[in-house]
């Protein structure tokens, strides 16, 4: 995996602003994830949590602000050129793609390390044909590396919950990505999913990664994270590591509201 | 994929008998009924991979089957170059159009892009009968000459058999090998998401434009070697009823496979013809609206009955058998 230049800092948001009609989403957040952590932004239903990650992700263009990954300012750019320079991420409900099995799912998260255009495939030229079994063995690699390689050949249909957020945490894997956005991974799993989860995130942090994850599950986070952002209406409220916004008078106040 | 894969022995079944027919029998009506079979499934097994499997919804289909026999026909016609010439120069000008009109219509969804997909169709039905000096107006192009290559000229129901059966399989087999590369997983996973698509680094409107150019050529090289065949074209052979025809070869035989709109036209082509054959004293008017009917209560029964069409059904009879059988033979 490329290692992230300049400061130890690999992206980095300032500003970061989106209104939708009356709504603001996002006011001016800004804060930065260090290369090789896990960061989290935590925050009640409706503070901006998945807005931040589709802006950061291009689906969304911010109305003002800055986001610079790994120096570069990626601002509005759009979501498939983010995801050529390093950056995956996975969905809150997954957004598999159902008309492809569990490996065709992955052998998408591919599609920018491979280079077959559309008359190498439809002639199925020997080219196209070795760089696709070699991505097949490479995406084959990467369900291995979530625990779901016995799957492969299933319909996303056939798989329970878990395993399907599993399929699109492998899915992005399959980008070689430097920055893995997680909205919400461990949201309806099991306890012990929820340990496995866990222990996967850990080896893919030892692997190189930075991992930015946007949860509920308060255990999980304050277990898991080394620093976390909390978000409310929008608006960043709190910075800091677990202990610290554990006793945050602010925090616990957009949580458990305010008392009379 | 593995050999057996890429030419699976369905389809190397089906290829033999496409060839040996015309071996084996010498009634021109079956030869020619199997032509059209064969340039309309080619037309609509492209519509099916579009409109089913990429998931946009565009009814301009019959119009780049027309244009593709207008333009290979004028090309022809007028002596402006060799017959064949006419079929790439067809297609060169239907990849263009679809290019500058597919670019600005794929912003559209759903009902939306059908809607906008339906106009174009209309109006390039309109302006094919009004723009007689060059297309000869209402009562067509007449006096094609026949397709030749290489000093070899296309002249019996024979040789356009291979033709259009040569053009029928190479897009099926085309069509096959890119449904199953990146192009074809990238076609599938932005009619699923396209968010989570283009966040896995897919271009998704430029991949739009290239399925819908694709297609459109198809239908385009299919309409040529049509206006090739019959000698002759008219504005209407290229409007609302074909759609109709195409739409309901699509439904009956399936579009999320590929060959099942190619079942559908061999379905729906022989059912015309067996209509007409056995209905004929009851009906002396035979028009496209008496097919129509007839059409339209077999879409209804197949959306009720089958509604993956017949290429859905056998997959879930395959699917049915294995669990079956599977089951015995573990036991």
């Amino acid at each position: 995996m490329a290692k992230p230049v300049g400061p130890d800092l690999i992206l980095q948001a300032s500003g970061v602003r989106k209104y939708f009609g009356g709504i603001h989403a996002l006011e001016d957040v800004a804060f930065s994830v260090k290369a090789g952590a896990i960061l989290s932004m935590i925050g009640p239903n409706g503070a901006g949590k998945t807005t931040f990650i589709n802006v950061v992700s291009g689906i969304y263009a911010p109305d003002a602000g800055e986001i610079r990954f790994q120096g570069q300012d990626i601002a509005g750019l759009p979501a498939h050129l983010v995801a050529a320079r390093g950056i995956g991420r996975t969905f809150q409900l997954e957004e598999l793609f159902g008309s492809l099995s569990v490996l065709e799912n992955v052998m998408v998260g591919c599609h920018t390390r491979m280079r077959a255009g559309m008359f190498a495939a439809g002639f199925s030229l020997p080219s196209m044909r070795r760089e696709d079994r070699q991505m097949r063995e490479e995406a084959m690699q990467d369900l291995a590396m979530v625990g779901l390689d016995g799957r492969a050949h299933d319909a996303i249909s056939q798989l329970p919950l878990g395993e399907r957020k599993l399929v699109g945490i492998a899915r992005a894997l399959a980008m070689k990505p430097t920055l893995l956005m997680l909205d919400e991974p461990a949201g309806g799993l099991a306890a012990h999913e929820v340990d496995r989860l866990v222990r996967l995130l850990y080896t893919l942090l030892d692997n190189g990664l930075t991992l930015f994850i946007v949860e509920h599950n308060m255990p999980f986070v304050m277990s898991i994270s080394e620093h976390i952002v909390v978000l409310d209406e929008g608006a960043k409220i709190a910075e800091g590591p677990p202990g610290e916004i554990r006793a945050n008078e602010d925090v616990i106040k957009a949580y458990l509201g305010e008392e009379h | 994929m593995t050999l057996k894969e890429r030419f699976p022995l369905p389809w190397i079944l089906f290829a033999a008998a496409i060839i040996a027919l015309p071996l084996v029998t010498s009634s021109s009506y079956l030869i020619g009924v199997m032509i059209f079979i064969a340039l309309y499934g080619a037309v609509a097994v492209g519509m099916g991979v579009l409109n089913e499997q990429a998931g946009l919804f565009s009814l301009a289909h019959p119009t780049w089957f027309g244009l593709g026999a207008y333009a290979a026909g004028i090309v022809a016609t007028r002596g402006i170059a060799p017959p064949w010439m006419g079929v790439i120069m067809g297609a060169l000008f239907v990849a263009l159009l679809s290019y500058s009109i597919g670019a600005p219509l794929l912003r559209l969804r759903g009902f939306y892009l059908a809607n906008a997909t339906f106009a174009l169709l209309l109006i390039v039905e309109i302006l094919l009968a009004q723009l007689g000096p060059i297309t000869g107006g209402h009562e067509g192009l007449l006096g094609i000459p026949p397709l030749s290559f290489a000093g070899f000229t296309f002249e019996t129901d024979r040789h356009y058999y291979f033709v259009a059966w040569g053009l029928c399989l190479g897009t099926l087999w085309f069509l096959y090998n890119l449904m199953n590369s990146r192009f074809g997983r990238a076609i599938k996973a932005f009619s699923d998401s396209e968010v989570a698509a283009s966040s896995m680094g897919i271009n998704v409107p430029r991949y739009k434009l290239y399925v819908f150019i694709l297609t459109a050529v198809m239908a385009s090289l299919a309409g040529s070697i049509f206006c090739f065949y019959l000698r002759f074209t008219q504005p209407g052979v290229f409007g609302f009823p074909l759609l109709v025809e195409l739409i309901t070869m699509i439904i009956i035989g399936g579009g999320k496979t590929l060959y099942g709109p190619l079942l559908g036209a061999f379905v729906i082509t022989w059912l015309r013809e067996a209509i007409h054959m056995y209905l004929k004293d009851l009906l002396p008017r035979m028009t496209a609206e008496v097919d129509a009917i007839f059409f339209g209560i077999l879409i209804i029964v197949i959306l009720i009955f089958m509604p993956g069409g017949l290429a859905g059904w056998v997959s879930q009879l395959g699917r049915v058998s294995r669990r079956v059988f599977g089951k015995a033979g573990r036991a």
